[in-house]
């Protein structure tokens, strides 16, 4: 049903994605058979694919040519791609999306070099673009993913956090990459700076409600629905949202014991699923998502005025209510 | 020029990558850079020569230095203990080290460079994980593979700057050194997933690991001086460093 919305989303736009997804699968073309199939296995994963179509948004102010969108915009998929691929060897996660991971399929090293692979064509797809302010935006944008994702380590098992913690830690996790997507298409597309900057900050917007709402449906899905078991994060040591709301809740407490001595059973991981389920944290959360996009809608006010205007909203929408 | 004024190069450029890639976090659980001396030092072998070698030049050698740390950082990640802090912060520092040569180039506008390393780093991923796939692969085949995970990127930039003479003299020297290096570790009864697809190379082509891999490296060595002896471009000094370099690191690697 939620992908259904999706794709209705997207309709005007099917072309174009139709093109991208076929140059996401021509960029990881490999002479080695093992990238190959590595690659297609995480490609026919699916995705969202929301940082290219941000990309296509933000270019839709500008001088919007799909031949030259695409060569930002399959890059763009493909260093999300890889740092995924990355990340599983770092959680060693054996399921996402439902499948298994590279490095469960594989191994450990085939990981690395899969994602060492799609990072470089991502590199070399981009620099079909000769303009060096695309370049510094997604070079500064993947250096701090990484110091995200050294921070996230840093801060595993850690109750002693706050909100600004968790903040700063999914701006650069998630929000930067997608507010970066707008901003690529808007450079690659010539529009002018002051529109750059709105867009800019929309995807930032956008990007912390996307994970609130990741981070809430880590907890509320199914493990159905999510391809993997339920709390994960919080079995891996990351502290969300809706569990640092928790975190001097009396009552949990003693899942939080567990979960840090690694002895929750699976049995109590269910009892902690519908415990927290059922707490107010889930509401505080959403609506601390509902904050940024607000903030994001506002951003969308102040563009010039354009068709595409109700398209990111809808997006937008889409994305900080969505159920998977 | 002598040992000693290569040596300070050598340090110097590998004290700029550090510089480069300075992260507190990342220091303290995986240590400093993996860097390779043989891989800088013939990085460098045009400056010594005396090549035009301007601060675009010098930030080139030292993205290639970075790059190389990169990817060294990522072939050190295990099958086991996968979730401990240091072996999750290697992956992390592979990534930063990449984020930041991309960086760097980014900033003084030298796309054309990025080009062409991203293009290396895809051939090595694709080279290196040759040895992972079941494809049965002759022992020619695998020194092409070395070929390029030990001297790829650094014949990229080579190409680039006009450096490409030098490129044969590079790849015959780092190979040289890496088959000297797997040979001693394979004495010494240790196997790694190199050592171990050229010895099977060797017995589907019937012939003998070790014997194989030695008269390989005595043929490469004559090639190399040759290589070195016919080189005009090489100033007299450089030659002999060259000629040294390689005798010197194989005597270190036996000894």
């Amino acid at each position: 049903m939620e992908k259904m919305k999706l794709k209705l989303l997207y309709s005007d736009l099917k072309s174009d994605i139709e093109i991208i997804e076929k140059e996401l699968e021509r960029a990881v073309n490999s002479s080695s058979g093992l990238i190959n199939d590595a690659s297609l296995h995480l490609l026919q994963a699916g995705g969202k694919r929301i940082r290219p179509i941000f990309v296509l948004l933000g270019a839709k102010f500008g001088d919007y040519n799909i031949e030259k969108m695409k060569d930002v915009a399959v890059p763009v998929e493909l260093i999300h791609m890889a740092s995924l691929v990355h990340d599983d060897v770092i959680d060693d996660s054996n399921m996402r999306r439902g499948r298994p991971t590279v490095k469960s399929q594989w191994n450990n090293r085939v990981a690395m070099y899969t994602g060492d692979f799609i990072f470089a064509r991502a590199l070399e797809y981009i620099t079909k673009l000769e303009d060096p302010l695309v370049h510094q935006i997604l070079a500064r944008t993947m250096v701090e993913i990484c110091n995200g994702e050294v921070i996230q380590i840093e801060d595993k098992f850690r109750l002693d956090q706050g909100l600004k913690d968790y903040f700063r830690r999914i701006k650069r996790k998630t929000a930067l990459l997608i507010s970066s997507s707008c901003e690529l298409g808007a450079v690659a597309a010539g529009v002018d700076p002051k529109t750059v900057r709105h867009l800019k900050r929309f995807g930032y917007f956008v990007g912390m409600s996307f994970q609130i709402i990741d981070d809430v449906l880590d907890i509320m899905a199914t493990d159905k629905e999510l391809g993997k078991p339920a709390g994960s994060d919080l079995l891996q040591g990351n502290i969300t949202l809706p569990i640092l709301l928790l975190k001097d809740d009396p009552g949990m407490q003693p899942y939080l014991v567990k979960v840090f001595a690694g002895t929750l059973t699976e049995v109590e991981r269910q009892n902690m699923l519908r415990y927290v389920r059922k707490s107010d944290a889930i509401e505080q959360a959403n609506i601390m998502s509902d904050k940024y996009l607000k903030k994001a809608l506002q951003e969308i006010d102040a563009l010039p005025k354009h068709p595409v205007k109700k398209k990111l909203r809808d997006v937008a929408l889409f994305m900080g209510k969505r159920k998977f | 020029m002598n040992a000693t004024y290569i040596q300070n190069s050598i340090a110097q450029l590998k004290t700029e990558i550090f510089m480069d890639v300075r992260h507190r976090t990342l220091q303290k659980y995986t240590g400093v850079p993996v860097l390779d001396e043989n891989q800088l030092f013939y990085l460098l072998v045009p400056f010594l020569n005396g090549e035009e070698w301007q601060q675009e030049e010098r930030e080139a050698a030292i993205t290639v230095g970075i790059v190389y740390a990169a990817l060294a950082a990522h072939d050190h990640i295990k099958e086991l203990d996968a979730t401990s802090k240091e072996q999750q912060l290697t992956v992390l520092a592979g990534d930063f080290y990449s984020g930041r040569y991309y960086e760097i180039l980014a900033k003084s506008g030298n796309v054309a460079l990025i080009r062409n390393l991203s293009q290396g780093i895809v051939q090595r991923c694709e080279h290196q994980i040759k040895v992972y796939e079941a494809e049965k692969r002759t022992l020619e085949q695998w020194y092409t593979s070395i070929t390029n995970i030990e001297s790829g990127l650094i014949s990229k930039f080579f190409e680039l700057y006009s450096f490409s003479n030098y490129i044969p003299i590079v790849e015959k020297s780092l190979l040289i050194l890496r088959l000297e290096r797997e040979w001693a570790t394979y004495q010494r009864r240790q196997v790694t997933i190199m050592s171990r697809v050229l010895e099977e190379s060797a017995r589907y082509a019937g012939v003998t690991y070790g014997n194989v891999i030695q008269d390989k490296i005595v043929q490469l060595k004559t090639e190399l001086l040759q290589v070195i002896d016919e080189a005009s471009f090489l100033q007299v000094d450089v030659k002999q460093a060259l000629q040294a370099h390689v005798e010197a690191s194989i005597a270190s690697t036996n000894g």
